[in-house]
């Protein structure tokens, strides 16, 4: 009997074969569909060269060196990442003071998000999306057992996180601090932070976001634009409405691959930001329920890895399992949300789908962390060290 | 593992449950707002997406062209390119923007100033050739595109333009046979239902083309040599004596067809601007008091009424003659003239006494039966009914002034048209602007014999010793009678101004043409209709018969220039 069981286990798969088809999936379809959205964009674009592959060329490219780091990424023991949790996060720091610097940062369209380094651009703060993950999975593991102390727990987090979010609302990035913000207050309330401190957390959340609106018109405006598209629907409503006709336009169906009409120009960030919304045209129901189940199926998985990794009290990669899973689930949520009329519109992407080379390699490493879990988590199932 | 696996840590599992119930009901509204987005608000949504991007795009239809009778054309649509721009979508550098403002032809700050506009169309150059505008187009600039019009050229400018009229810019017809055949030369503009990007480019048909019906062609009856001919000696003639405006009509006699039509002043259809008082087609729609040319009618009446025959004399002595309290003159005291000398001489006192023989019941028949009074139903916009008043109210001054032209009115094509009468022994033609298959059957009005009697008496005037010696055509006989008509002003007749006409026909044996002319106010001296109107008529008839080949029926030698010491047979009125 035990021999038996023995060898079932032996002979199982090493790894999770579903969360990584599902993840290749997602990027060959992301890379189709940018391709779909970029065409008429790239041809009408003189800084392009005219050329129609120009986003699908960059984007496969960006893909082979995601992958290629997540491979690079899969060799690496998960408690690597844990002893280098504050120094990565540090560096995360460094970069987005970095992007902030005239003449380092890149500045388009009002933001200053970008740093180029020649070759590509470097996006700080995609990258500090996973650093922050790894930090708070590690802080709040650090500080298991003051889970009840406000002072202990909360207070210094609270500091961190008022620094990160000083440096992404210079740039400004509101997008990037949500998600950062839905991470650490999941892996706090995960590692077991006392009800109450949480609570006021929440409150004092609400109070700061409010008070963040307020104070910027230009948030304001698309807070405003975002709540009726039609009431200026060719000024601040412009971009939303134009997403909303296409999400109209693909019925059940969609119109087909490759005949959207909203993309030829009207729809603005039809490749990156609004790719849904393209895919909600050409594809219909049937892409954008496809789209959103798969993430779903992502943040699942995530969720039943940490359990496992609770199981085994791996406690750390438990909460960074789930940190990945709230990061991508997430920022989907948010993404599809702004496409679809329900979220103000914020400048974030849709993970593993839209064109950007920052947040691919660093979508990719991060499920490449949940898939080392997972392989731990099986090596340990079968009584051999992780 | 590591130092904090060794704490007693215990994660809360109903957290992790909690939250990730949270996280999938976000997915599950997603769905539930795709679902509605994508299945129950889709009217809306893609109604609002056609008003963005689907359009309704007009196929101009080609407009027909108008020809004359030999399918020479008169009026042909070119097609024309429109460059026009969409600011937004401009992107050129300095260099090419110069080339740009130089290929159309305007300033260059005249282009950026249309260029700034926010608007996403506006028209850089409209209707230029288009070699012009594909070099434009070879510029490559994005945000440039190109737009096809169709131009109205009219080949005979102002030769014909009275006649054929022309377009206004939205290509409908204004004046003249462009505003009469308007629904026959438009045809039916089709249009295309499509999607646009946000660039204008055309993505895609969403219902099926409906493809233009070109216009029709238009044959006019005018032969173009002709009218050319016809114009060329008006405005010689006009210009000669000064005269303010004038008119000419050349008729065949046979089907009533018009084969030229001209007017003076005139304009450049072409180029269509400052045209008030030149655009009239006086022959058709203006009025005048024709004055003698109407006594052949008179006595065409006469004879068929048998109050007088050819040979039988009139007593015009002592020239002049009382009615009532008025008195009517000859220019010159003749003494007993038989009727076909009445008029050669055109003597007035001889026309009254013919219609004084007759009732006015029966003269006004005549004279309605001429067409005078009524539509010549020419289809031509305006058309001119002149003036003939009911009988019933004729008094005997009046009656007798008629009857050589005064107190009654009419347009040059409808005297042009009564003269119809003669040249068919009797039967009156319809008149027609449009070229005809078939000769139209006229309305007999008198008898051949008296139709081919008072022909010979227009031959007469002619003639040495006629009113129109001038009118004469070499190898051809002809029949024709001249009128000078004081012009009516106001509270009665002008003294020094007149109108000079002629109107006649060739070859007389077998009337080919008629050609009425008509010279308003000649103020260089001369003003009798033989001297004025009559060389026109000369060369028009002598180019025209020529034109068309007709054989002679008089020698060569035929005519007979009165001596310069002899007197000029004199008419008034």
């Amino acid at each position: 009997m035990y021999m038996l069981s023995n060898r079932d286990k032996i002979t199982a798969p090493t790894y999770d074969q579903g969360l990584l088809w599902v993840t290749l999936m997602l990027l060959g379809f992301g890379l189709v569909m940018v391709y779909s959205a970029s065409i008429t964009l790239a041809e009408a674009d003189k800084a392009t060269g005219h050329q129609s592959t120009y986003y699908a060329v960059r984007h496969a490219i960006y893909l082979v060196i995601a992958l290629l780091a997540g491979f690079v990424t899969f060799q690496i023991p998960t408690r690597f990442w844990q002893k280098v949790a504050p120094y990565l996060f540090l560096a995360g720091l460094v970069l987005l003071i970095m992007v902030l610097i005239p003449g380092v940062g890149r500045q388009v369209n009002g933001s200053q998000r970008w740093i180029p380094l020649g070759f590509a651009t470097l996006q700080p703060s995609e990258l500090m999306k996973l650093f922050a993950t790894i930090y708070v999975a590690d802080y709040t593991v650090r500080k298991a057992a003051f889970m009840d102390s406000f002072t202990k727990s909360f207070l210094p987090m609270l500091a961190v996180m008022l620094v990160v979010g000083f440096l992404l609302l210079r740039e400004p990035d509101f997008g990037a601090f949500a998600v950062i913000a839905a991470i650490t207050i999941s892996v706090l309330w995960l590692g077991g932070i006392n009800g109450r401190i949480f609570a006021g957390l929440v409150v004092l959340l609400v109070i700061g976001v409010v008070m963040l609106i307020m104070s910027s018109p230009y948030r304001l405006q698309r807070i405003v634009g975002f709540m009726d598209p039609w009431a200026d629907p060719f000024g601040k409503g412009y971009q939303l409405s134009h997403a909303l006709i296409a999400f109209g336009r693909g019925e059940w169906l969609g119109v087909g691959l490759g005949a959207s009409v909203e993309k030829l120009l009207y729809l603005p960030e039809a490749h990156t930001d609004f790719l849904l919304a393209v895919i909600a045209e050409e594809l219909g129901f049937v892409g954008v329920a496809a789209v959103g189940l798969l993430f779903a199926w992502i943040v699942m998985r995530a969720f039943a890895i940490g359990k496992e990794a609770v199981a085994y009290e791996r406690h750390f990669s438990a909460l960074l399992a789930q940190g990945i899973g709230i990061w991508i689930g997430v920022q989907a949520i948010i993404n599809m949300g702004v496409n679809m009329g329900l979220l103000p519109t914020k400048g974030l992407t849709l993970p593993l789908l839209s064109f950007g080379g920052s947040a691919i390699v660093a979508n990719c490493i991060a499920l490449a962390v949940l898939l080392r879990i997972d392989w731990e988590n099986r090596r340990l199932a079968k009584g051999v060290p992780a | 593992m590591n130092r904090a696996n060794h704490l007693p840590i215990k994660f809360p599992s109903w957290r992790r449950r909690v939250l990730l119930l949270a996280v999938l009901s976000g997915f599950a509204v997603l769905l539930g707002r795709s679902v509605f987005l994508q299945a129950m608000h889709t009217d809306f949504l893609q109604q609002k997406g056609d008003a963005r991007y689907s359009r309704v795009m007009t196929l101009s239809a080609h407009r027909g062209m108008i020809t004359d009778r030999h399918g020479e054309p008169l009026a042909i649509s070119t097609p024309v390119e429109s460059i026009w721009a969409s600011p937004p979508d401009i992107e050129a550098e300095p260099a090419q923007l110069k080339k740009l403002a130089e290929l159309l032809g305007i300033k260059q700050a005249d282009l950026h100033k249309k260029l700034s506009k926010s608007r996403s169309f506006v028209y850089l150059k409209r209707r230029m050739p288009p070699p012009d505008a594909a070099r434009v187009m070879q510029l490559g600039i994005p945000g440039v595109f190109m737009q096809r019009e169709y131009r109205r050229y009219y080949p005979a400018a102002e030769v014909t333009a009275h006649l054929v009229g022309f377009t206004g810019i939205d290509d409908k017809g204004q004046e003249g046979m462009e505003l009469v055949f308007q629904k026959w030369l438009s045809g039916k503009s089709g249009s295309r239902h499509v999607l646009k990007d946000r660039r204008g480019h055309i993505v895609e048909d969403l219902e099926a083309v409906k493809v233009p019906q070109d216009g029709h062609d238009l044959a006019l009856s005018i032969d173009r040599n002709i009218q050319y001919l016809a114009h060329r000696e008006l405005a010689r003639a006009v210009e000669e004596h000064k005269a303010k405006a004038g008119a000419i009509v050349v008729l065949d006699a046979k089907s009533g067809e018009v084969l030229a039509i001209a007017n003076q002043p005139v304009y450049n259809p072409n180029n269509p601007v400052k045209i008030a008082g030149k655009s009239r087609n006086r022959a058709i729609v203006d009025i005048f008091e024709p004055g003698s040319t109407l006594k052949p009618f008179t006595a065409a009446a006469a004879l068929e009424a048998g109050t007088f025959e050819a040979e039988s004399r009139i007593e015009t002595a002592p020239g002049y003659m009382r009615i009532g309290s008025a008195t009517i003159h000859d220019a010159h005291p003749q003494g007993l003239l038989t009727v076909s000398q009445i008029i050669q001489k055109s003597s007035n006192v001889g026309a009254a006494k013919m219609a004084l023989s007759l009732q006015p019941q029966y003269l006004w028949s005549t004279f309605n039966q001429m067409g005078f009074g009524s539509p010549v139903n020419i289809g031509f916009p305006g058309e001119a009914t002149g003036k003939l008043r009911p009988y019933k109210s004729w008094r005997p001054i009046e009656q007798a002034t008629m009857s050589y032209g005064h107190g009654i009115s009419l347009s040059l094509v409808q005297l042009a048209r009564a003269y119809t009468v003669f040249a068919n022994d009797g039967e009156i033609k319809p008149v027609s602007l449009v070229r005809m298959k078939e000769p139209p059957v006229g309305q007999q009005v008198f008898s051949a014999a008296t139709a081919r009697s008072v022909r010979d008496m227009l031959e007469t005037v002619v003639q040495p010793g006629g009113t129109a010696p001038h009118a004469q055509v070499m190898g051809y006989r002809v029949a024709g009678k001249t009128g000078t008509a004081h012009k009516l002003d106001v509270g009665g007749y002008a003294a020094d101004r007149y109108v000079s006409s002629f109107v006649g026909m060739a070859p007389a044996s077998n009337p080919r043409l008629i050609i009425a002319v008509m010279i308003d106010e000649p103020s260089d001296g001369k003003y009798y209709g033989g001297t004025v109107a009559g060389p026109v008529f000369s060369a028009v008839m002598a180019g025209a018969l020529r034109q068309l080949a007709v054989p002679q029926d008089a020698p060569s030698d035929n005519i007979v220039i009165p001596p310069e010491d002899a007197p000029e047979v004199k008419e008034v009125v």
